[in-house]
């Protein structure tokens, strides 16, 4: 009886939503992260973070693995790219063009496929990314320049302060991820966010309890595009133009490996897990072009030895601390 | 539009049917795997890869297309096998999605090890000389080639069939793809059984690819392409239906050379709004077993 209990605790723990401090530290900390990494990079970190806590909702919280959110991230960086050049729209009105779209994206390919099965939404998904992909190639090419990405997007300004210059913009994007990173946190302490994770841990009898798993999974899913959305069009903002490379499939791969490197179902994996991971691949990629090799084969050991990831695997660590103290 | 003659129309048909057979070849590799061991192999398309490259080594070695293929066949599905035992046997049992994760790992590390060994830019592998011919008939044009894909591939299709329904080992298959649990309890080693089932699978992967690679020509990022197609072609015919992989691997082949043949610059897009359109009509696919997917 004595150690059921203490299981209980363990498991109430491990998925409590984390303290303030811990948002709000984070966001201060993240404050001086052009201190120690290059401004791009940091952005860059940022804006790929942003994506990973949508995904990590969707994939961690829900427990529902989609291989194809390139398409909401590219969609979202080429909704604005188009908005921004041949419109001129204001950078709040280009963002908000980046997040409907994918949005609107999900919710049609959430009413197509988001009943199946976990690993067939996985292939379903993947292969509506690649149909924008090859969309943008090719039919769509007199618009979106095809292979050549969409070039000539104009600098943004916000309140007549351009972000033109690194610093401004990972400032810009640093108050864009601090209000994302405490909307997940709210996110996970609101019923909904309890519904998602009850459903990841026994969707049966989620059912059985009556709820509606279909629609919670469908909402999720449109949530997650919001934030791969608007990840997109801040990629835009700060590239100034719109590689074809954000609809490809290794994106979706990238964001996949990023969140279980730093820990499906962790509040701060996805940004531990972008951080490494572009980290990683700026250091080796300085020593050689075959960088793929070397990531895709650490994601194959963490996959068979900490499926965890970092995040996971340091809290269960955590646990297992705290539990022997606390027998002591 | 209209002006296209019949025998224009044939010949895609022809080249339709062709390419749909290495699809269908590709595809049941995936059906098998899926069926026997529940695992969405994401790398199936690299094993294709490796398969065109090693028919390029092999015909290089020894100069016969026949001995190519057969040991391309061999060496991806041993490595296929070395896979499933290493990396796939310490996930069973665990979230049904890692072995899924897993073999997308290998699919992004494997092609930069090729391009490692073989360098960037693609081998070219020939066409044996008594298939680089054509056939004649009357107004229609064939490719001696693609006139053997499709019949190699009937061949390979048949024995396939003899091999799962009239061999002793082709029925432990089925019947582990059935219920593993009551074959273990029979006292048959259903590990062994899906190590092999992999390397099955895998190998008709690698027979995709090789017979592909004189088409094609063997390139290291080939493979996702064609793990994109066995997708589309599995969500097409239905998840772990070996008739569904032949139906619909066909029917995408086809849809393919036609849009390639009305509107090129679709002719990427096209199988996508094939798969999509499946999924409005017949959500379990063609062939799809009710509750499966």
């Amino acid at each position: 009886m004595v150690n059921d209990n203490t299981n209980a605790t363990k498991v109430q723990e491990l998925h409590a939503p984390p303290k303030p401090i811990v948002v709000y530290g984070t966001i201060f900390v993240l404050l001086f992260l052009p201190l120690v990494l290059s401004t791009p990079l940091a952005t860059e970190i940022l804006i790929w973070a942003i994506f990973g806590m949508g995904f990590n909702l969707l994939l961690g919280y829900t427990g529902v693995l989609s291989f194809g959110h390139a398409a909401y991230f590219g969609l979202g960086a080429y909704s604005s790219g188009l908005a921004f050049r041949y419109l001129d729209a204001s950078l709040p009105v280009g963002i908000a063009a980046g997040v409907l779209a994918p949005m609107l994206l999900a919710c049609f390919i959430g009413a197509l496929a988001i009943r199946k099965r976990g690993v067939y939404f996985a292939m379903i998904s993947l292969a509506f990314a690649q149909m924008l992909y090859f969309m943008a190639l090719s039919p769509l090419k007199h618009i979106t320049r095809g292979e050549d990405g969409l070039t000539h997007i104009p600098t943004m300004a916000i309140f007549s302060f351009s972000l033109g210059k690194p610093l401004p913009l990972y400032y810009f994007v640093l108050v864009v991820t601090a209000i994302m990173l405490f909307a997940t946190w709210r996110i996970l302490q609101s019923p909904f966010g309890k519904l998602l994770q009850a459903f990841r841990e026994n969707e049966e009898r989620a059912k059985a309890c009556g709820y509606n798993t279909t629609m919670v999974k469908f909402w999720s899913l449109v949530i997650s595009a919001f934030y791969a959305g608007l990840a997109g069009s801040l990629n835009t903002v700060y590239l100034g133009y719109v590689p074809l490379t954000t609809l490809f499939w290794l994106t979706s791969g990238t964001m996949v490996m990023m969140t279980i490197l730093g820990g499906k179902g962790t509040f701060l994996g996805p940004l531990v897990g972008v951080g490494v991971f572009l980290f990683l691949q700026n250091t080796i990629s300085l020593i050689t072009p075959r960088w793929e090799l070397f990531v895709g084969a650490m994601f194959v050991a963490i996959i068979l030895l900490f499926p965890g990831g970092i995040m996971g695997t340091l809290e269960e660590k955590l646990m297992a601390y705290r539990m022997k103290r606390a027998s002591k | 539009m209209f002006e296209i003659p019949w025998n224009v129309i044939a010949m895609q048909f022809f080249f339709g049917i062709a390419l749909g057979c290495i699809f269908v070849l590709l595809s049941s590799g995936m059906s098998i795997i899926f069926g026997l061991l529940d695992v969405v192999n994401f790398a199936h398309g690299t094993f294709a890869m490796l398969g065109a490259y090693a028919v390029f080594v092999m015909i290089s070695l020894s100069g016969s297309f026949v001995v190519g293929l057969v040991s391309a066949v061999v060496i991806v599905g041993i490595v296929g096998m070395i896979v499933e035992f290493l990396f796939l046997k310490p996930l069973y049992g665990k979230d049904p999605l890692l072995p899924l994760l897993l073999t997308f790992g290998l699919s992004v590390a494997i092609p930069d090890l090729i391009k490692i060994i073989f360098g960037l830019i693609g081998k070219p592998v020939n066409y044996p000389e008594a298939l680089s011919g054509t056939l004649v008939l009357g107004s229609i044009i064939l490719p001696g080639y693609r006139l053997f894909i499709i019949l190699f591939t009937l061949v390979a299709l048949i024995s396939l069939w003899l091999f799962l329904k009239r061999s002793d080992l082709g029925m432990i298959i089925r019947a582990s793809t059935r219920d593993s649990l009551m074959v273990q309890t029979l006292g048959i080693n259903v590990s062994r059984i899906w190590t092999f089932g992999f390397g099955l699978g895998v190998g008709l992967a690698a027979l995709a690819g090789a017979i592909a690679a004189p088409m094609m020509s063997a390139t290291p990022d080939m493979g996702v392409d064609m793990t994109m197609t066995a997708f589309v072609v599995t969500v097409v015919g239905g998840l772990g239906s070996l008739g569904g992989a032949i139906v619909g691997g066909l029917l995408i082949g086809l849809v393919v050379a036609f849009t390639a043949f009305v509107a090129g610059e679709y002719s990427s897009v096209s199988m996508y709004f094939c798969m999509a359109l499946i999924l409005l009509v017949r959500p379990r696919g063609l062939f799809g077993e009710q509750g499966r997917e």
